[in-house]
């Protein structure tokens, strides 16, 4: 059959506007809503009071309940000095010297670095390390032959950080 | 030398003193600021509250239990004679089994109110007679009237005033308190926005640091090396505390220095030692808790040769039950305070440098409760609005401090419970500084602006 050059002209002119009309796009706007950015620790802002330190610091040190008995002797030995930070030291001090306490060997430590970073973090400030305070304690591990453990122990238990939930 | 010329140097130096702006120890340089009296000061809150009747009034028996005897027996402290009968503020005659028969060796040939001045009737103006109502103001300057008893003081402590005026460090003030009780660990610095913990005194309970609970938690702690162990827990810690930046949420330390908090910890541990050697300073008596903490205070000031300390006693308080008892500690509180000053004499950095106050935190009722004890004499409480309660003494005594002079009578009271802050501020040259605040009480002024 043969088609005449008016009804082709027709059928292009449709053709084109049924192409022009289906192609037409929706334009989608994307936007980005504002957020603050806090460190991950910034939702700790209570002070722990001396009982629930004491609890936590036992808990961590010797991976056992501290006794009704011995935490109530321990908070009035913590009331009986001013400075909280001195009190909580010579604290920390006197369980470090206890044998039952629960403590990577040097050797654990230093065989894998990361993981006992990782696990400190883990035990003390509830939450993983940033990658920059990952790469902060690593370097700090691997550059000096004298810290051991129980200093890094030490170092978190009586952390700011650790004092607050 | 002729008493023109004396006058004419004298002259010249009290104008000196007052037209010269004086260094203070931190470097600063006030124009309000003079020259110190002393360099030490002790302040002894005396001793859980005390009746006029039978300490300044010397009264014994004779105004409390309608016996007919009187007499001094705080004769390190004040003049006057024993009572002659009915000794039962002593030692016990353990021979005999008589109750305190024995009465404690003087330790002073000279007491105290003949080598300084007494302030025989001062008033707790205002407030109830309660302990933490009266520690507070002794160590504030002001009357707490509505706070609750478990918080600190609304205005700012003496530490607070000498730390941020007089540029003292932590360690230049203390407080040694008998205990942890009675909120006392609350009075070395108060909520005061302007001051608080930034500038607050040490504090320390020895009865129960070196007692059972620091035994128990303390006693032979770790002895870390501090060029070694110790820089590596600072720079740990350090990194710690500086990635935990949220403002103000840091353990409640007293800015202590590192050398500061060495110090604190070697005195701790030394201390334990001599606890343990049974080689602790103690007064020739000492069966009390009081003494016992005199004997602490005393290393504390041995150890750091603070610019002011503070000691509170508490053992009188026992006159709520037992009055006999209360006349033993009457004695003993008297005993303690002349060997705390025999001893201060003894520290060469504190001999004839150093002033004493003495003062009760507050008195004790006029009349008897019911209780009686063994030798059916009648107790006494300290009751809210009872006069009696209101009636106390001062007791300063040290260099530059007239000797053998009273000011003040019953019938002429001179002197607040409030006046011992702007008294200690005069004495280390920050008065007007303290009074220009306007955080004492009303009445509060210097007591050598009273004499």
């Amino acid at each position: 059959m043969q088609i005449s050059g008016k009804y082709f002209a027709i059928i292009i002119l449709l053709a084109g506007s049924l192409s022009i009309v289906s192609c037409r796009r929706d334009v989608t706007v994307f936007g980005i809503d504002d957020l603050t950015i806090l460190p991950i620790n910034s939702e700790k802002n209570k002070p722990k009071t001396s009982a629930q330190y004491i609890s936590v610091l036992y808990t961590n040190l010797f991976q056992r309940a501290i006794g009704p008995n011995d935490m109530l002797s321990a908070q009035k030995a913590i009331e009986s000095i001013g400075d909280k930070q001195i009190a909580y030291d010579i604290l920390v001090s006197k369980y470090m010297n206890d044998p039952t306490l629960v403590l990577p060997t040097n050797e654990e430590m230093r065989a894998d670095p990361e993981t006992f970073v990782r696990n400190t973090y883990t035990r003390f400030l509830i939450r993983q390390p940033t990658e920059a305070e990952l790469a902060w304690m690593l370097n700090y591990i691997t550059s000096r032959p004298n810290v051991t453990p129980e200093l890094i122990y030490f170092s978190f238990a009586t952390s700011n950080e650790h004092f607050h939930y | 030398m002729n008493r023109r010329k004396f006058i004419k140097q004298a002259g010249t130096v009290i104008g000196g003193t007052l037209a010269s702006p004086y260094i203070m120890p931190s470097g600063l340089m006030s124009l309000s600021t003079t020259a110190p009296m002393a360099e030490h000061v002790v302040f002894v809150l005396f001793a859980g509250g005390v009746r006029q009747q039978e300490s300044v009034l010397q009264q014994y028996l004779a105004g409390s239990q309608n016996e007919n005897v009187e007499g001094n027996i705080m004769y390190n402290m004040l003049s006057g004679a024993p009572p002659a009968d009915k000794i039962a503020y002593g030692r016990d005659d353990i021979q005999n089994n008589i109750i305190g028969a024995i009465p404690i060796d003087r330790i002073l040939q000279t007491p105290l109110a003949e080598q300084g001045t007494l302030f025989p009737e001062v008033r707790f103006s205002k407030g109830g007679a309660g302990h933490y109502n009266g520690l507070s103001t002794g160590v504030s300057g002001n009357y707490e009237l509505s706070q609750s008893l478990r918080a600190r003081p609304a205005s700012p402590t003496i530490f607070e005033y000498l730390r941020r005026h007089a540029g003292f460090k932590a360690t230049d003030t203390w407080f040694v308190g008998v205990d942890i009780g009675g909120s006392r660990p609350l009075l070395n610095y108060s909520e005061h926005a302007d001051y608080g913990r930034r500038y607050g005194g040490n504090f320390l309970a020895p009865l129960t640091t070196f007692g059972a609970p620091g035994m128990k938690h303390f006693m032979d702690f770790k002895n870390y090396h501090p060029e070694t162990e110790w820089e590596i827990i600072r720079e740990i810690r350090g990194f710690l505390n500086q990635n935990f930046s949220t403002e103000g949420l840091e353990i409640p330390h007293l800015y202590n220095t590192e050398e500061e908090a060495y110090q604190i910890r070697e005195f701790v541990r030394s201390t334990f030692e001599k606890v343990k050697a049974n080689n602790l300073i103690l007064p020739p008596v000492n069966d009390n808790r009081d003494l016992k903490a005199i004997g602490y205070a005393v290393e504390v000031l041995q150890w750091f040769k603070p610019k002011m300390l503070v000691l509170d006693l508490s053992d009188i308080d026992v006159c709520h039950a037992n009055f006999t008892a209360y006349l033993k500690n009457v004695h003993r509180a008297d005993h303690g305070v002349g060997f705390l000053w025999r001893e201060i004499q003894r520290i060469p950095e504190m001999q004839n440098n150093t002033i004493m106050i003495v003062m009760p935190e507050h008195g004790r009722d006029l009349a008897p409760n019911p209780i009686q004890d063994l030798n059916m004499w009648y107790a006494f409480d300290h009751s809210t609005g009872n006069l009696n309660t209101r009636r106390i003494f001062s007791l300063v005594v040290g260099p530059g401090v007239q000797g053998n002079l009273r000011v003040g009578s019953e019938a002429n009271p001179v002197g607040d419970a409030s006046d011992i802050v702007p008294t200690i501020a005069d004495i280390f040259g920050i008065k007007q500084q303290v009074m220009d605040k306007g955080l004492l009480d009303p009445a509060a002024m210097s007591l050598f602006d009273r004499i």
